[in-house]
């Protein structure tokens, strides 16, 4: 990047480069930043001539468009100049008429400054802005917020304002065309697409989660479903897991007001639950030592103990009694916690961590139901449950601390 | 983590020197790609930067005035701050103007009631706060919302119990918060809401125990901590953890001398600096959130920092000890 000293000249003609290979490809899908000694190695990949290759600046080929890395700060620079320009412009002539003739200008310069500078913030508000003031905003120009926002999250995959941009269009989208029900199908998809990418990504969950409250509970039981391979594919995905339990507690809610066909509602539940806690089971099973799945059951056990052992009408641990169900689920736990302790010699560390995550779930249970203490003493035996103790004390004496306190043990 | 290279092996210290340097000399570089595209959150660059060199107590050796004077170019009409001039308001910029003049001691220049009617402008019917007129909600904006209002002590301006309300309803399971209710916990959403709790008096909202639970299994092996399970540790979560724990009085669940390690080992020893991860590359967000984690863990040298405020103890008193 040591080209400091080039002249406004030169940097005006590369932003118009860059704004001209925009335009002329309006189907471009991915965008990325690389090394121009790439450029060559993608020619040869993509098997082809040089016959539209733009420049040694940017690379354009099936709808890719790479911007090489030795121009970013110039080029990023003089689009953020072009822009607030532009806007600044704009402003001053939002009340009359000849505004118009601005509102090319801040639409081109802003899509180049974002997609050089994604968290841009006031790039991406002058867009807001302008589409809010048309009298007749179409669906067109919506859609193609939701394709420059799509484009620049296959670079920026995790840029927070790009995210929120697509909620806000989606918002407008669902006032005056369509529901976000028709929606809703496509974004799980991006996001599903994106996560692939960008592990663990927390704001492109987010934006999955988000979209739940907009569901029908026929398209919460599919996303449930769709979201399964995924998940099982990615098993130290918490967020993908948190997305699961953001369904899961829809598919509960009618259980939480007692309506007519109540009945019907909760066996759909308990099936649903049943289920997922039987697909953790195996996923446990089959991947040791993994924390998203261990904290997933922590969620599911709870809740079933909660909803499905005739403890509805406790909100909190305190109230829960050890019936017959609870008691009889609570011991295939003490099952899987006591086939989850054996560490042989060969794959130490899978082993250790999965006896760590298995007996911090079981205290943590115990923490929301002192009465399961008794229980534990009872089916492990002193020696068990001291082996179950020593391996949370190695690694988190606080945790049991904790359980001291609240116990007699 | 595994390579505890040579170069870090003789650490053990603070070279506060080296950072107090790097911190000012970043404001100087102006040429490289990340400070072009970092140019539109320069408010809350500035915050760090200076909070980080008052936690060492080299705050003298900024030109206040220059500060001052760019810091009021950002503020808008509406009262809002933007990160940089001529960008748009948000909250939060706003925050980290108001937390900077509080540094300085000159909130006095501030037009108190247009600031906080912005702030005030964005509570929503909910209880929660939008980060700008366009009207994305996030747990966040609610801290610093009722944060910026207390340093200006104008909370009578919004509903609080309302604001209360909303955040109490983002908890999970776990006894964590997210940015919307049903959101995922996270470790910076959870020093956001907690914060707001502890500033507004609201701590009994929170099951300490619970929290506590879910914050000390972020520490990893290393000593460091993570935002998230199975995530890597990063230095920045040692404020957000680390904070948060403070204030639900839960700090001794985790190994502070392994995590004072872990930030240590951070450090570029030769240029100042301090990175997400060992061997990383430094930059000034970590650097802060480092120091300030250090400050957190009584590290000799550096200011105490309040949990709650993220600005140093001494100043909040000024403020809050001051009619
Ligand atoms: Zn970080």
């Amino acid at each position: 990047m040591g080209q400091g000293s080039c002249s406004q000249e030169d940097s005006f003609d590369l932003l118009n480069q860059f704004e001209h290979v925009l335009d002329s490809d309006p189907l471009i899908d991915e965008v990325g930043f690389i090394h121009p000694s790439q450029f060559t190695m993608l020619d040869k990949e993509s098997g082809s001539s040089d016959y539209n290759k733009t420049s040694t600046n940017f690379w354009n080929q099936d709808h890719k468009l790479g911007i090489s890395t030795d121009i970013l700060t110039q080029l990023c620079r003089v689009a953020k100049h072009a822009f607030l320009a532009a806007f600044n412009e704009y402003k001053r002539h939002e009340n009359i008429s000849s505004g118009v003739s601005f509102v090319s200008k801040v639409m081109k310069h802003s899509q180049a400054v974002l997609l050089l500078s994604s968290d841009f913030g006031t790039a991406w508000n002058a867009r807001k802005l302008i589409l809010s003031r048309q009298n007749q905003p179409t669906l067109e120009a919506f859609t193609e917020e939701l394709r420059l926002s799509r484009l620049i999250l296959s670079n920026c995959p995790k840029s927070e304002p790009t995210w929120s941009h697509r909620r806000w269009i989606i918002k407008m989208i669902s006032r005056s065309f369509s529901t976000p029900q028709d929606i809703v199908t496509k974004e799980s998809e991006l996001v599903e697409s994106i996560g692939e990418r960008s592990k663990m990504n927390y704001r492109a969950w987010y934006h999955r989660c988000w979209l739940v409250s907009y569901m029908t509970i026929e398209q919460v039981l599919q996303e449930l479903n769709k979201s399964k391979r995924w998940a099982g594919l990615h098993v130290a995905d918490s967020s993908c897991f948190h997305y699961r339990r953001r369904l899961m507690l829809r598919v509960l809610e009618p259980l939480k007001v007692k309506g007519s066909n109540a009945n019907d509602d909760e066996t759909e539940a308990h099936k649903i639950w049943m289920e997922e806690l039987d697909w953790n089971k195996e996923l446990v099973k089959r991947y040791l030592g993994r924390e998203a799945l261990w904290l997933h059951r922590r969620f599911l056990s709870l809740n079933w103990i909660m909803y499905f052992c005739r403890n509805q009408s406790s909100e909190t641990g305190e109230s829960i009694v050890m019936n017959e169900e609870t008691v009889i689920f609570i011991d295939n736990e003490i099952h899987l916690l006591e086939s989850s302790m054996t560490v042989p010699d060969n794959k130490f560390e899978d082993f250790q961590a999965q006896a760590l995550h298995a007996s911090a779930y079981m205290l943590w249970l115990t923490k929301h139901i002192p009465k399961l203490w008794r229980m534990l003493e009872e089916k492990l035996g002193t020696e068990k449950l001291k082996c179950v103790l020593n391996t949370v004390d190695q690694e988190r004496p606080s945790l049991l601390l904790q359980l001291k306190h609240n116990n007699d043990y | 983590m595994s390579s505890s290279s040579s170069s870090s092996s003789q650490m053990g210290e603070l070279v506060a020197d080296k950072h107090v340097r790097y911190i000012l000399m970043s404001e100087k570089k102006k040429e490289s790609f990340e400070s072009v595209v970092m140019d539109h959150l320069r408010m809350n660059g500035a915050y760090w930067g200076l909070t980080t060199l008052d936690l060492l107590d080299k705050l003298p050796s900024v030109s206040v005035d220059e500060v001052v004077s760019w810091l009021l170019t950002c503020q808008h009409e509406s009262g809002g701050f933007a990160g940089n001039t001529g960008h748009d308001p948000h909250v939060l910029y706003t925050l980290s103007a108001v937390q900077i003049l509080a540094l300085f001691d000159k909130l006095d220049i501030l037009d108190v009631a247009k600031v906080s009617s912005y702030i005030a402008g964005l509570q929503n019917e909910d209880g929660s706060f939008s980060g700008d007129m366009w009207g994305e909600v996030d747990t966040r904006f609610s801290y610093i919302a009722i944060c910026s209002l207390s340093i200006l002590k104008c909370l009578d301006k919004i509903n609080v119990e309302k604001a209360v309300d909303y955040i109490v309803s983002c908890k999970n399971l776990d006894g964590g918060f997210g940015c919307t209710p049903g959101a995922e916990s996270h470790a910076g959403q959870i020093f956001c809401c907690v914060g707001a709790l502890a500033i507004t008096g609201s701590l009994h909202h929170v099951d300490k125990d619970l929290l506590g639970w879910w914050l000390c299994e972020r520490q990893v092996k290393s000593g460091g901590l993570n935002g998230r399970p199975e995530k890597l540790p990063d230095v920045c979560y040692s404020w957000w953890v680390l904070s948060s724990l403070i204030m639900i009085d839960r700090v001794h669940w985790i190994n502070k001398a392994k995590l004072v390690k872990f930030i240590l080992d951070c450090q570029d020893l030769e240029n100042g600096g301090i990175s997400d991860r060992p061997d990383d590359a430094v930059d000034i967000f970590h650097t802060y959130f480092g120091v300030a984690g250090l400050s957190l863990l009584e590290y000799p040298g550096v200011k105490a920092i309040d949990p709650a405020y993220a600005l140093p103890v001494d100043v909040i008193n000024r403020i809050l000890l001051t009619k």
